[in-house]
């Protein structure tokens, strides 16, 4: 199953590059840049799914004490968070010659950099504890709050950057929709869930052998 | 003993240890001095900056005891080889969570409105009209802090590198509360009423439901044997 | 409009490198693993 996953992934990465450089048009404002979005908007998507197949996991391991639920929640906590450190680093990369900015802290990008950083405390709070079941329903506990934390950080920081704020935010150069855009972006949104949940399948695989081993 | 007597005893309890060594309560005040003083060499001549900077670093402060308060929760449990006791304590470990939990808001409610004070005092600030405001701001941004950093305080209290990890993990999880109380606290100082920033005290009030709700309910998990 | 392809290179390269980083490790865990798992329980 994991192989399967393997190459449909390598399949339709291959399928979206070639959209993104082959098919894609050189966009009209902002130049040959935009194609990063084509990596960029996948790569955040895919760790929203993630963070939410990360919760779920969490909530069926506080119910039911699966191990298997725990080795999803461990292999998508890891997987989403390097999607959304790749997701910032490449919008960053592309803001620099588009705002001319590496960074700014709009309500979208301050935003995601919360979960990163939450995210990643998740990661360590796996790493730092030794004991496998203790670790399973820290973590578990974790990942509840920080999904229930989301709505909170988002309009947190919505209405910290719009209220009382003069209108002239700076706005990604964003799409107008157009469907030559929307196609490669649709391949490439595919090719990341598939290579998210290859990944996810190998490392839940890896983590079952290891617990096993240890047994 | 019922649910409400085993919370109010581990509160008793921890107030009662604090209050004879006030090492913790010591510990903050030092700390919150050392704010102070701070802040008064590096903008203690500007007027203005002072003003527009006064209520993130009262925060910051806040924010900062809060760690050192709650980090500390389950230290004498720790020191004193108390740990097992909890683990195997009968009945609902939520009430254990509550009387924590009281005892840490307890505590950084006495720091903050002494913070508070000194600030007044020492910056000439009028809090006259904002008072009421703010008794409500800072309440219920404690009550947030308090809510999930006793939750994890007790999943870190026996963790490698323990200091590290529990702000490492509390402070993302708390930024919409530290916005909301900033900006709540800067409205208020500028002389708006509440009902300006209504907003920010819905949030603050629906993060404490979701924070209480949710730690009251894993808290057992945390502490199983 | 320059068209910034070395940003380009620089952010599909990264995303590139990364994930291979991530492959090469799950791999290699794998293999340390298999090897562990002969020397526990040798096939005849």
């Amino acid at each position: 199953m994991v192989k399967t996953l393997g190459w449909l992934a390598a399949a339709s990465v291959a399928a979206g590059l070639v959209m993104a450089f082959g098919v894609a048009p050189r966009e009209v404002t902002q130049g040959n840049v935009q194609r990063i979005m084509y990596v960029h908007v996948p790569l955040i998507l895919a760790s929203y799914l993630a963070f939410v197949v990360l919760a779920l996991a969490s909530l069926v391991y506080l119910v039911r004490r699966d191990e298997a639920a725990d080795r999803v929640a461990h292999a998508s906590g890891e997987v989403g968070v390097m999607f959304v450190g790749l997701g910032i680093a490449t919008g960053s990369i592309w803001g620099k010659p588009t705002w001319g900015t590496w960074w700014t802290w709009d309500a979208r990008l301050t935003s995601v950099a919360i979960l990163f950083v939450m995210y990643l405390g998740y990661l360590l709070l796996r790493g730092t504890i030794e004991d496998r079941e203790r670790a399973a329903r820290y973590c578990a506990v974790l990942g509840i709050v920080a999904a229930l934390d989301i709505p909170l950080v988002h309009f947190s920081v919505y209405w910290w950057r719009t209220l009382h704020q003069p209108p002239s935010l700076m706005k990604p150069g964003g799409f107008t929709g157009s469907s030559s855009i929307l196609w490669p972006l649709l391949v490439n949104l595919i090719a990341f869930v598939l290579l998210y949940a290859y990944f996810v399948a190998r490392r839940v695989r890896l983590l079952r052998a290891e617990a096993e081993a240890v047994a | 003993m019922s649910y409400a007597r085993r919370a109010l005893a581990v509160a008793w309890k921890d107030l009662a240890v604090e209050r004879r060594s006030k090492e913790t309560l010591n510990a903050l005040i030092f700390f919150s001095l050392l704010l102070l003083f701070v802040f008064q060499f590096t903008l203690g001549g500007d007027r203005e900056r002072l003003a527009a900077v006064l209520p993130g670093v009262l925060w910051l402060g806040f924010v900062l005891s809060a760690l050192l308060a709650l980090g500390r929760t389950f230290l004498v449990e720790r020191e004193h080889d108390c740990w097992e006791g909890l683990l195997l304590a009968p009945g609902d470990k939520s009430a254990i969570y509550l009387g924590k939990l009281a005892g840490n808001l307890a505590l950084m409610l006495v720091v903050e409105a002494l913070v508070l004070g000194l600030f007044a005092v020492f910056f000439d600030i009028d809090l006259g009209r904002a008072l009421p405001g703010l008794v409500v701001v800072v309440l219920l941004g404690t009550l947030g802090l308090a809510a999930v950093g006793t939750l994890f305080a007790g999943m870190t209290a026996n963790v490698r590198a323990r200091e590290l990890l529990f702000p490492v993990l509390l402070l993302p999880v708390q930024v919409p509360v530290l916005l909301a109380t900033v900006k709540a606290t800067e409205a208020l100082l500028l002389g708006e009423p509440l009902a300006a920033v209504g907003h920010w005290v819905k949030l603050l009030a629906a993060a404490d439901v979701v924070y209480l709700a949710v730690s009251l309910l894993t808290f057992d998990v945390v502490l199983e044997g | 409009m320059p068209d910034n392809w070395g940003f380009v290179a620089a952010a599909y390269g990264l995303t590139a490198v990364a994930l291979l980083i991530y492959w090469r490790r799950l791999a290699k865990k794998e293999r340390e693993l298999e090897a562990l798992r002969r020397l526990k329980a040798p096939r005849s």
